[in-house]
């Protein structure tokens, strides 16, 4: 059970990061962006491919989280503006929409070009005992790139200009515009860091099983579930709703089956909304 | 001309005509169903001969009924179901269990399995208005439905196959299993569902549909019962999937499985079916359905290139023609009139 | 004479097509301030949002020191030196009161000397500086607002309201200290429904009805109008 729960916490700190990078773009633009799994992916086939040419992991690396990156940052500056000129209901309705579309697009072409491509990426040596399980090296690399991607994070938000800046436009984005915030600089912003973090999360997956094109959808899942258990405008709640449904995920997966873990994820988004809204953390925080 | 009943943005909701209205118009208003069966009705005369054509052409009927279905759910009362595919899967599945393991006749199972998938978006709708859920919560929790529905499917081998699916026995030897009479039925599914759909929008459940879309609280200060509509379109929509469902399952192939109903499979088709042909409008689904089906089949050799194909048609038309096909072509007539 | 700080000219606009403003003109001059009368629903937050582009003027133009500012986006507006303090303030609630007047300088970073002003003009902000702005009572919220538009040491200031929900007492106070702002060479856009205090802080003024300036004059002239009197100063 222990070993459960501690799979749990390794696989929560990526679903946390996950959540995070759709949740930002969410509180942002409100726009929810159903397609973070496949952007995700696109940077782990990225890496794969520039691996496979031979490169070191560390720039393969570096290069998927630019693609993943560019993608959104492409998709920011192009088809989004229609969206940005639309507000309350109808813009997130569009921006839903033209993400849902953007998703077929890429997971289409990742599917298309690169079907089998499948990072994996396979770190040596003896496990590590803790608590008296034995933790694979690749998931504790993977929990400790997550929780410095985290406290990265922490830092920006709440140590920065710049990062109180991006909060003040999640908290009111007439009122960040008054006192002289460019929202569409911001969101650009955290478009293109929403996809480092999506690309993050692909390549610290892949240290504990491989990732290629179809993991795109179950991804994009797993990061909507995450946001809407967070609270879906709460930055701490996606860490703190990725965390405890990963745990959520291992024990049911451990202790029941797979079909039914992925029910018993999606009820708790769905009960969220129902029930609390505004996640499990409340508030409209940034 | 079907003109005045098409457009499916603001209008002011004003009462319906009062029933002295000559009969005249009532032949105006339900001539398009008509035309469009007419037409559709010529295509097993065309390719009756040709089993994979036919096949093609009754799924391409189905998923209009399906369209319409959406259309009453989401066009007329604006609630995102996400779920059309788990709606019909539901009336799919249920009704091939109840005929085929539980021995119920396979009308009796089809209705039943109907009434299921009326419950649950009943429910679905109920829980919606009760919270108060904005529109992209009701997305998000109908496509955790619809999710989790496929995760039932897959998970509950016993009953379901599990990703195998099943074989549907009942229906086997009724009129559902020949090529071009099956075809016919579902043609026969599509004009009924369209004549529903035009009733509703003539009547003054219509009026109300169109009142509270357009604006929730001035329709419910002036009287309208928000929630009681929005759960009698999300019940009425979804028995109608059920029953599209259901008949499904029983014909053609005989055997449904977790790809049958799923999301990428039925609600993404539909939703751009749709799109295309135009949200709101009578004749959008059938014209949307049978455009995509077409193209589908014309670009067959791409099917790798279906969901490229698909991701761009939703993105060109919500950034350009966002009402559709349909009300686009209509903008045009209208406007040639007035010269 | 020098050119006017800020300068409306033929402005019109409205929501859903229809105007509320309708040709709407009138100079403000550095170091003035001026109100702007007019009971609910005459226009007044509608000017002002005309004027900072949260809305778009169908028509006319506004010039701020120099500077056509008509087309010009609301941020870029605000950091040349206009700052609008709306009826309905805009504070980010979960940012604390110190995180909020920081943000209002941005982007520059904030003036120890002009932070230490505002908690010296708004005593109670001082004792809240950690609390979310969100927390705080609607009389400190209206503070804050006006606080956190003073850090980005604007040129000119706008007020729209801001007394709305403060008692008589909160009232005098924060007009008082607008006073001593003016008196230190910020010049103020005020529009109020509670015309007394305005006419004090203010030089001269405008009534705003139906969307259109009808009277116009000093704030004595305007004070000593009947028709003013019985409109908005509840004399007989």
């Amino acid at each position: 059970m222990i070993a459960a729960i501690l799979d749990g916490i390794v696989l929560g700190l990526q679903y946390g990061l996950l959540g995070v990078g759709l949740t930002l773009i969410y509180g942002l633009a409100g726009v929810l962006n159903l397609a973070h799994g496949q952007i995700a992916v696109l940077g782990a086939v990225v890496v794969s491919v520039q691996m496979g040419n031979g490169m070191a992991a560390v720039p393969a690396i570096l290069i998927g989280l630019a693609a993943s990156s560019a993608a959104l940052l492409v998709v920011d500056l192009t088809i989004m503006r229609a969206v940005y000129r639309q507000s309350g209901e109808t813009r997130i309705l569009l921006g839903l929409l033209l993400m849902l579309g953007v998703a077929f697009i890429i997971d289409g072409i990742l599917v298309w070009k690169y079907p089998i491509e499948r990072l994996g990426l396979r770190i040596g040596g003896d496990p590590i005992a803790i608590l008296g399980v034995k933790m694979s090296r690749g998931s504790l690399l993977a929990s400790g790139i997550t929780i410095a991607a985290g406290l990265v994070l922490v830092v920006f938000f709440m140590f920065t200009k710049f990062g109180l800046a991006v909060r003040s436009v999640i908290q009111d984005e007439q009122g960040a515009r008054l006192v002289g915030v460019n929202p569409a600089r911001v969101r650009t912003f955290v478009f293109g860091l929403s996809g480092v973090l999506a690309g993050l999360v692909a390549v610290t997956r892949s240290m504990t099983g491989p990732i290629g094109a179809d993991n795109t959808i179950s991804l994009t899942i797993l990061a909507l579930i995450v946001a809407v258990v967070g609270g879906l405008r709460s930055v701490p709640g996606a860490f703190v709703a990725g965390v405890l449904l990963g745990i959520v995920d291992r024990l049911s997966s451990f202790y029941i089956g797979t079909y039914i873990t992925t029910i018993i994820l999606l009820v708790c988004a769905a009960l969220t909304i129902v029930i609390r809204p505004t996640g499990i953390l409340g508030g409209s925080s940034g | 001309m079907t003109a005045v009943d098409e457009t499916p943005t603001t209008e002011s909701p004003m009462p319906p005509p009062t029933r002295s209205s000559p009969s005249s118009s009532i032949v105006l208003a339900y001539a398009p169903i008509l035309v469009a069966a007419a037409l559709l009705a010529l295509v097993p005369l065309r390719y009756g001969d040709t089993g994979s054509t036919m096949t093609v052409a009754t799924e391409g009927m189905a998923f209009a009924a399906y369209a319409i279905a959406f259309n009453i759910i989401f066009g007329s009362t604006g609630q995102l179901f996400l779920c059309v595919g788990a709606l019909a899967g539901t009336g799919g599945f249920a009704s091939a269990i109840l005929a085929d393991r539980a021995g119920l006749p396979m009308l009796g199972a089809m209705v039943v399995a109907s009434l299921c998938s009326a419950f649950l978006g009943g429910i679905l709708s109920w829980v919606s208005v009760r919270r108060a859920l904005d529109t992209i919560f009701i997305g998000i929790v109908t496509l955790a439905f619809s999710l989790s529905f496929q995760n039932l499917i897959l998970g509950q081998r016993e009953w379901t196959g599990g990703e195998t699916g099943i074989f549907v026995e009942a229906g086997k030897d009724t009129i559902l299993h020949d090529r071009n009479p099956s075809y016919y039925v579902f043609l026969g599914l599509v004009v009924v569902y369209l004549t529903i759909f035009r009733a509703l929008q003539r009547s003054r459940t219509g009026w109300a549909f169109r009142a509270l879309r357009d604006d929730q609280l001035a329709a419910e200060l002036s009287g309208v019962d928000v929630a009681r509509y929005r759960v009698l379109a999300g019940t009425v929509g979804s028995a109608m999937l059920g029953f599209a469902g259901a008949l499904f399952a029983h014909s053609g192939r005989g055997f449904i499985g977790p790809s049958t109903f799923s999301f990428g499979d039925v609600d993404v088709r539909v939703l751009v079916m749709l799109v295309f042909g135009g949200l709101g409008s009578l004749l959008g689904p059938v014209i949307g359905a049978v455009s995509l089906t077409v193209l589908d089949e014309v670009l067959i050799d791409y099917a790798q290139l279906r969901p490229i194909f698909y991701g761009s048609v939703i993105i060109v038309f919500f950034l350009g023609f966002r009402r559709g096909v349909v009300p686009a072509v209509t903008d045009l007539f209208r406007r040639r009139r007035r010269r | 004479m020098s050119s006017p700080l800020l300068e409306v000219s033929g402005l019109s606009a409205g929501y859903s097509g229809e105007n509320v403003i309708r040709q709407i003109s009138f100079e403000v001059d550095q170091g003035e301030a001026v109100t702007i009368i007019g009971s609910n629903g005459a226009g007044k937050s509608t000017l002002f949002k005309a004027i900072i582009s949260i809305l778009r003027p169908t028509t006319g133009s506004c010039c701020f020191d120099g500077v056509d500012i008509t087309r010009l986006a609301t941020h870029k507006i605000s950091r040349l030196g206009l700052a609008y303090v709306p009826a309905e303030r805009h504070l980010f609630p979960e940012l604390t009161v110190i995180d909020n007047l920081h943000l209002g300088a941005y982007p520059k970073r904030p003036d120890p000397a002009v932070e230490a002003m505002v908690f010296e003009v708004f005593g109670r902000l001082a004792e809240r500086r950690t609390q979310h702005a969100g927390k705080l009572s609607g009389g400190e919220q209206q503070m804050l607002a006006v606080g956190r538009a003073l850090m980005s040491k604007p040129r000119l200031l706008m007020l729209d309201e801001p007394t709305t929900g403060l008692a008589p007492l909160l009232a005098t106070e924060s007009y008082t200290a607008l006073g001593h702002l003016r008196d230190s060479g910020l010049t103020i856009v005020v529009a109020e429904q509670q015309v007394p205090l305005a006419l004090e802080l203010a030089s001269r003024g405008y009534v705003l009805e139906d969307g259109r300036f009808g009277l116009t004059g000093t704030s004595d002239e305007l004070a000593g109008n009947p028709e003013v009197q019985r409109a908005y100063l509840g004399v007989a």
